[in-house]
């Protein structure tokens, strides 16, 4: 992973990491999310990283004060949100499950 | 203060709340909104960051010391930008019935303000306490909060402020002569009085009169009443000759009314104070000062009473409070507002029923710097102002109203036969006097008769012993020329 942000995943996207550079914890959150979307193996499911040292405007607009921080927008606009370095592999699964529900996607 | 903060450009509002079912896997950091601050601080070499109930996030923190860390690194960053950092997030309470997310926070932080409420009367209040002030002097008191339309106030810490003014050697008048003959001459200037008295004892008639004499010397004076609205005030002291609206139309006289029930006593105070700056009277009157009590607080509506004389004798007011007397108490005349210990000059109203009638009586209790009369007065309240009249003392009792004028008019009667009968024993005794003086003149004139008498009688006796003698030696001569002689031309006889 590099500090840009990535924004060439396509219009689809799903899923939204807040990460602040290179510190340990956006690494963790990075590799963790990784791994995870990897074990689903859904194709649908795509992420966008937004780095807040580049590109702060995320803090206004997703009011993301703390970090990392994975999004995903519920088709109502309203925000569910993953607080931390997704190490807590349970936590994130049932994140990403709940994700998949039609009631929550 | 909402319209003010929306039209600067000198801050910038972000929402930062997580979402209701916001979760947490593993650790996490603030450095997002820290890079949003730098962004916006920047080339401003210093500013405000507050972070509003930051506890809402950091609760989500599996682990409580990590988000202490969070707390210690926003409080570093700060420190190292020049930026002023404020945190606001809620306390535990003691019994432990909400959680506590910044648990120890106040040890790593150089200043922590305590907020807490609470429920006094059904009414909310706030307070507000300096925990921790690192290296600076600071009242470690917790302290009432106040929030109103202009904002937040300390009521109490702003009350110290005023310079005191020196203490005034002037006496001024209440309004009434002979009150202030009483007095020695009146009260001194910047001085409190109290006047206590049951209901309907004329407490507000003596400070309509104080205030209406300040006025009419040309003071400024802020009347505040919580009894009644301010037109009745005027109506009812127009009705025994106080005319208060020519004093209100002059701008000199101000009367505002308050509800004591509606507001606590802070907000009073608050609202005191603010008249107070906005009016600068050189009088003031609070009728009744008891009503205070009626307001909630967690504090004692005593001390705001003497906080608001603090105030007023700082600045050099000269203060009438009027104060009901706890009725059940009343052989000790104490107040219900406990002002009598404040208050330099204390006068104390009752009433004093005899023969069927219930007349009032004023007294002073205690006049600090003056020696004042001890002697209970009538206070008389007629269409033509307030006077007080003597009393007598009849007996065990004090005669007041009908009995007091019947009382008068024996008393008038009594002097007016004396005068008559003593008059009269003047007139007899001068006519004794003319009297025995003609008497005397007549005795003068006798013993000057009876002198002549005598003188007459006496030359009379000498002429008749003189004839006599005359006569006798006219006889021996003519014997002597009859008989022989015995001697060269005389015979013996």
């Amino acid at each position: 992973m590099n500090g840009k942000n990535d924004r060439e995943t396509g219009t689809n996207t799903d899923l939204i990491l807040f990460v602040t550079g290179d510190s340990p914890r956006s690494l963790r959150a990075r590799a963790n999310l990784a791994t995870a979307v990897e074990d689903i193996a859904d194709n649908r499911l795509t992420v966008r990283h937004i780095d807040l040292l580049q590109d702060t405007s995320g803090v206004a607009e997703y009011g993301m004060f703390a970090t990392p921080a994975l999004i995903h927008v519920r088709a109502s606009g309203e925000p569910t949100v993953l607080y931390g370095d997704l190490s807590n592999g349970p936590e994130l699964e049932r994140f990403l499950a709940n994700l998949q529900s039609p009631e929550t996607a | 203060m909402g319209k003010a903060l929306t039209d600067s450009d000198a801050w910038a509002l972000l929402d930062g709340r997580p979402p209701i079912d916001a979760a947490a896997s593993g650790g996490f950091d603030l450095d997002g909104v820290l890079a949003m601050a730098e962004h916006r601080l920047e080339g401003l070499g210093g500013g405000w960051l507050i972070l509003d109930g930051i506890d809402q996030l950091l609760s989500l923190e599996p682990d409580p010391r990590a988000a202490l860390d969070q707390v210690r690194h926003l409080n570093d960053w700060c420190q190292a930008r020049r930026i002023t950092l404020l945190l606001t997030g809620k306390q535990t309470r003691s019994d432990g019935s909400q959680p506590l997310d910044l648990e120890g926070v106040e040890f790593m932080l150089s200043t922590v303000l305590v907020l807490a409420t609470e429920l006094v009367g059904r009414r909310l209040n706030r307070r507000f306490r300096v925990a921790k002030y690192r290296g600076s002097a600071h009242i470690t008191d917790e302290l009432p909060l106040v929030m109103d339309d202009a904002g937040l106030h300390l009521p109490y810490s702003a009350a110290s402020e005023a310079a005191r003014t020196a203490a005034s050697q002037e006496r001024i008048g209440m309004g009434i002569l002979r009150l202030d003959r009483i007095l020695g001459g009146g009260i001194y200037r910047g001085s409190t009085v109290l006047v206590s008295g049951a209901p309907g004892t004329a407490k507000t008639t003596l400070g309509v009169s104080f205030a209406l004499a300040a006025a009419d010397r040309g003071e400024r004076v802020l009347y505040l009443t919580f009894d009644e609205l301010d037109d009745r005030i005027v109506r009812n002291a127009a009705s025994i000759g106080l005319r208060l609206q020519p004093a209100i139309d002059s701008g000199l006289l101000k009367i505002e009314s308050r509800q004591a029930w509606n507001s606590l006593v802070e907000e009073h105070f608050i609202t005191i104070h603010r008249w107070i700056d906005a009016f600068q009277p050189d009088c003031l009157v609070i009728d009744p000062v008891s009503a205070l009590l009626k307001a909630a607080s967690a504090d004692s509506a005593y001390m705001t009473t003497e906080r608001i004389l603090d105030e007023t004798r700082a600045r050099g007011i000269t203060t009438l409070l009027t104060s009901l007397i706890d009725t059940d108490k009343p052989q000790t005349e104490t107040t219900l507002s406990h002002a009598s210990t404040l208050a330099d000059s204390w006068i104390s109203l009752e009433y004093r029923i005899h023969g069927g009638e219930r007349n009032r009586a004023l007294s002073i209790v205690k006049s600090r710097g003056s020696a004042h009369s001890n002697q209970v007065r009538e206070l008389l309240l007629s269409g033509s102002g307030v006077d007080l009249a003597d009393v007598y003392e009849y007996g065990p009792k004090v005669l007041m109203g009908t009995a007091r004028i019947e009382e008068e008019h024996e008393v008038a009667e009594r002097h007016r036969r004396q005068y008559v009968e003593r008059a009269q024993r003047q007139r007899d005794l001068e006519r004794n006097i003319q009297q025995a003086r003609l008497r005397m003149e007549e005795a003068q004139s006798e013993a000057e008769r009876l002198t002549e008498v005598l003188e007459r009688e006496r030359q009379g006796n000498a002429e008749t012993k003189h004839n006599a003698a005359e006569h006798r030696q006219d006889i021996q001569r003519r014997r002597a020329a009859d008989g022989p002689t015995t001697g060269k031309d005389r015979g013996t006889e």
